[in-house]
């Protein structure tokens, strides 16, 4: 009589182990796809920042004639943008890409007939959407990998990432040296 | 993204369209009898018509097929209705480039599966509203009037509010309540009208069988059902939608923009705006971001949004982050409350989320949206208090009033030459004091504040201001303090 209690007993723990285990299986599987979704959706921004460069500097270039170091510098940092493999690699190529691009258009000012260019404004709001949705684009994977890498640390969904292999994504953090300038103010 | 609220936008809808159903099948039935009934009396004399109980059944047939077409309608093409009845058009990125990119970027941050389809309103009054069943199948639109006044942190600002409408399910809850809802008050209008217009049947003599006269006693009947039915149905409908999901929504845009102060200032002109929506039938609004209708500056039992200065004193009080719960932290701090908006288990609460900095709008950053906006034959028209206004060529006629100062400009339509003209040289009119002398009367000691008269502009003085001018920082005028 007792041990068929205790049968059963043991058959119902491991049953409610089994779903528990199935259902951090599948968030943990989800919250990975979320990662991964997250991080095409900045890939595809990245390469339509790299396709819209070269209309850039196509255009500046019958107006800025003497600043060949410039598109060298824009041009160099997005050839090294796209050979880029792995999440920290990138993230620091695309800084850099990113820090060339300002330095062009602070050069730019000084060529008013540019700015004018009806081209060339189309070209700089496609650029600063761009931006902006590299940004938001960051803070979405962001988001995901953080919601992924607590589910992997605690418990107990760590043990079942242990056992099948799931592991911490890195963040996506970009060199900006203008998002480093802003100053902090801080009245805690 | 609010798990909880999202659960119970869905839990609501299952249960507003079972409601609904089981109202309408109880009206169904009774009216079914009584006619029944009454034609039974009518045409027999006093004994019970021999298919009286049969009548109420085949009334709850008929009110269940009503309820089923509405489902259907609301769960298939009201997106569409509401659109059309709002005077939507789609936009492409080729004529509104910084709306679609705007919209793209919110896209983007909230990880949406698909493009939102966008829509422009021919409206003066700045609004704007989400339709989607799903965020799989979603729109936004805004007015003319929104995109002629809002710089793009602002557009942002709302755009990110609708998309959080869409996230939170708030758009499904609605849409799905005001097309089933909305259905029956227009069928009860349409039979009201019908009935006033219908003479005839007040002058049969209930006697005469068959014919017209038996048609008008079940098509009185059915007025009289959907008539006494579709007021509670429409307050179960305002009752039903919280203020809080306005509230919610401001928060998912503080935190997907990371930059509260751009929605608070879209807000501000949205409120300072005199334009009254005009597009707008009754059964959409609570669909806008602002109710079109004016009454949120008081609040109220019926008001289907909070009041307009509160949020935004919320999105401005904002100082530490833009996360859920630095937006919780200023909701009490605004409303004294210790009210638990946001369910805890969506808060986050381990998130920091840090302002970014406002978007570097040079000068020639503005005139990129202006050269973009003279290339769609949009009309420029300064008014003497310093603000250019923009208008898309959709609705440059008529009087347009100036958002900040309330005085009327007359638009002959549309206009390239206004582009041009101020392209060509900065605004005549900055700096311009009105020339009038303006003197106020100071109450010493306390906080106060004079409006300029040249441009509009309130200037706040502290207790401590203890000088006899103040000089107006946008035009330039000097007022006196007496």
């Amino acid at each position: 009589m007792t041990g068929t209690i205790v049968f059963w007993v043991v058959v119902g723990i491991i049953v409610a182990l089994v779903i528990t285990v199935v259902g951090i299986y599948n968030s943990l599987v989800a919250l990975r796809n979320q990662v991964r979704n997250a991080w095409s959706q900045i890939d595809v921004q990245l390469k339509r920042r790299h396709d819209l460069i070269p209309n850039l500097v196509e255009t500046a270039k019958g107006y800025m004639k003497h600043e060949r170091e410039t598109f060298d510098a824009v041009t160099k940092a997005r050839a090294h943008a796209e050979a880029a493999r792995g999440v920290p690699q990138i993230a620091q190529a695309e800084g850099r890409l990113t820090e060339a691009i300002s330095r062009f258009m602070a050069v730019m000012e000084n060529y008013p007939e540019l700015k004018a260019n009806q081209n060339f404004l189309a070209v700089q709001e496609e650029l600063a959407s761009t931006e902006n949705r590299i940004a938001f684009a960051r803070q979405a994977y962001n988001d995901a990998a953080l919601l992924l890498n607590n589910k992997v640390e605690m418990f107990p969904s760590n043990i079942v990432a242990k056992l099948f292999a799931f592991t911490k994504e890195p963040f996506f953090e970009m060199e900006d040296s203008s998002e480093r300038a802003v100053p902090k103010v801080s009245f805690s | 993204m609010f798990w909880q609220v999202i659960a119970a936008n869905k839990r609501n809808t299952v249960i507003l369209v079972v409601a609904m159903g089981v109202v309408l099948a109880l009206v169904g039935f009774c009216a079914g009898s009584l006619v029944g009934a009454w034609l039974g009396m009518t045409a027999y004399g006093l004994e019970p018509a021999p298919g009286g109980p049969n009548a109420g059944w085949v009334g709850m047939v008929i009110a269940l097929l009503v309820w089923f077409v509405l489902l259907l309608a609301a769960l298939l093409g009201s997106d569409e209705l509401f659109l059309g009845l709002a005077g939507a058009k789609e936009i492409s990125h080729d004529t509104y480039p910084q709306l679609f990119n705007v919209v793209e970027e919110m896209k983007i941050a909230s990880s949406l599966p698909t493009m939102p389809r966008v829509f422009i309103v021919d409206d003066p009054a700045p609004n704007a509203f989400a339709l989607g069943k799903s965020p799989k199948k979603c729109a936004v639109c805004v007015t003319a009037g929104l995109l002629a006044m809002c710089d793009r942190d602002e557009l942002q600002g709302v755009i990110a509010h609708e998309i959080g409408h869409i996230v939170n399910r708030d758009a499904l809850y609605l849409g799905v309540a005001a097309t089933m809802l909305g259905a029956v008050t227009i069928i009860s209008d349409t039979l009201l009208r019908s009935l006033r217009y219908a003479p005839v049947a007040r002058y049969r003599s209930p006697g005469t069988r068959g014919g017209k006269g038996m048609l008008n006693v079940w098509f009185i009947l059915l007025a009289f059902v959907f008539i006494i039915v579709s007021p509670i149905l429409s307050s179960i409908l305002y009752f039903s939608i919280s203020r809080r999901r306005e509230y919610l929504a401001d928060a998912t845009s503080a935190r997907l923009t990371r930059y509260p102060p751009g929605l608070a200032s879209a807000l501000e002109k949205i409120m300072l705006s005199p334009a009254v929506l005009t597009t707008a039938p009754r059964v959409i609004a609570p669909f806008y971001t602002v109710n079109p209708y004016k009454q949120d500056l008081e609040g109220g039992l019926f008001a289907t949004h909070p009041p307009l200065p509160q949020r935004i004193r919320i999105l401005r009080a904002m100082a530490g982050g833009a996360s859920f719960r630095d937006y919780v932290k200023a909701y009490w701090d605004v409303t004294r409350t210790r009210k638990q908006l946001i369910p805890v288990a969506d808060m986050r609460l381990g998130e920091t989320v840090e302002i970014r900095a406002p978007s570097p709008m040079t000068p020639e950053q503005g005139r990129t949206g202006d050269i973009i906006r003279a290339m769609n034959d949009f009309v420029f028209i300064p008014c003497p208090c310093g603000m250019t206004m923009k208008i898309p060529p959709e609705f440059a006629r008529g009087v347009v009033q100036c958002p900040r100062c309330g005085r009327d400009h007359t638009v002959k339509g549309p206009d390239k030459g206004s582009a041009a003209a101020i392209l060509a040289g900065a605004s005549a009119f900055t700096k311009q004091a009105s020339g009038r002398e303006q003197a106020e009367r100071r109450v010493k000691g306390a906080w106060q504040t004079v409006t300029c008269l040249g441009c509009g502009k309130g200037i706040t003085l502290s207790s401590a201001f203890s000088l006899g001018t103040v000089t107006c920082t946008r035009c330039g005028q000097v007022i006196r303090l007496t």
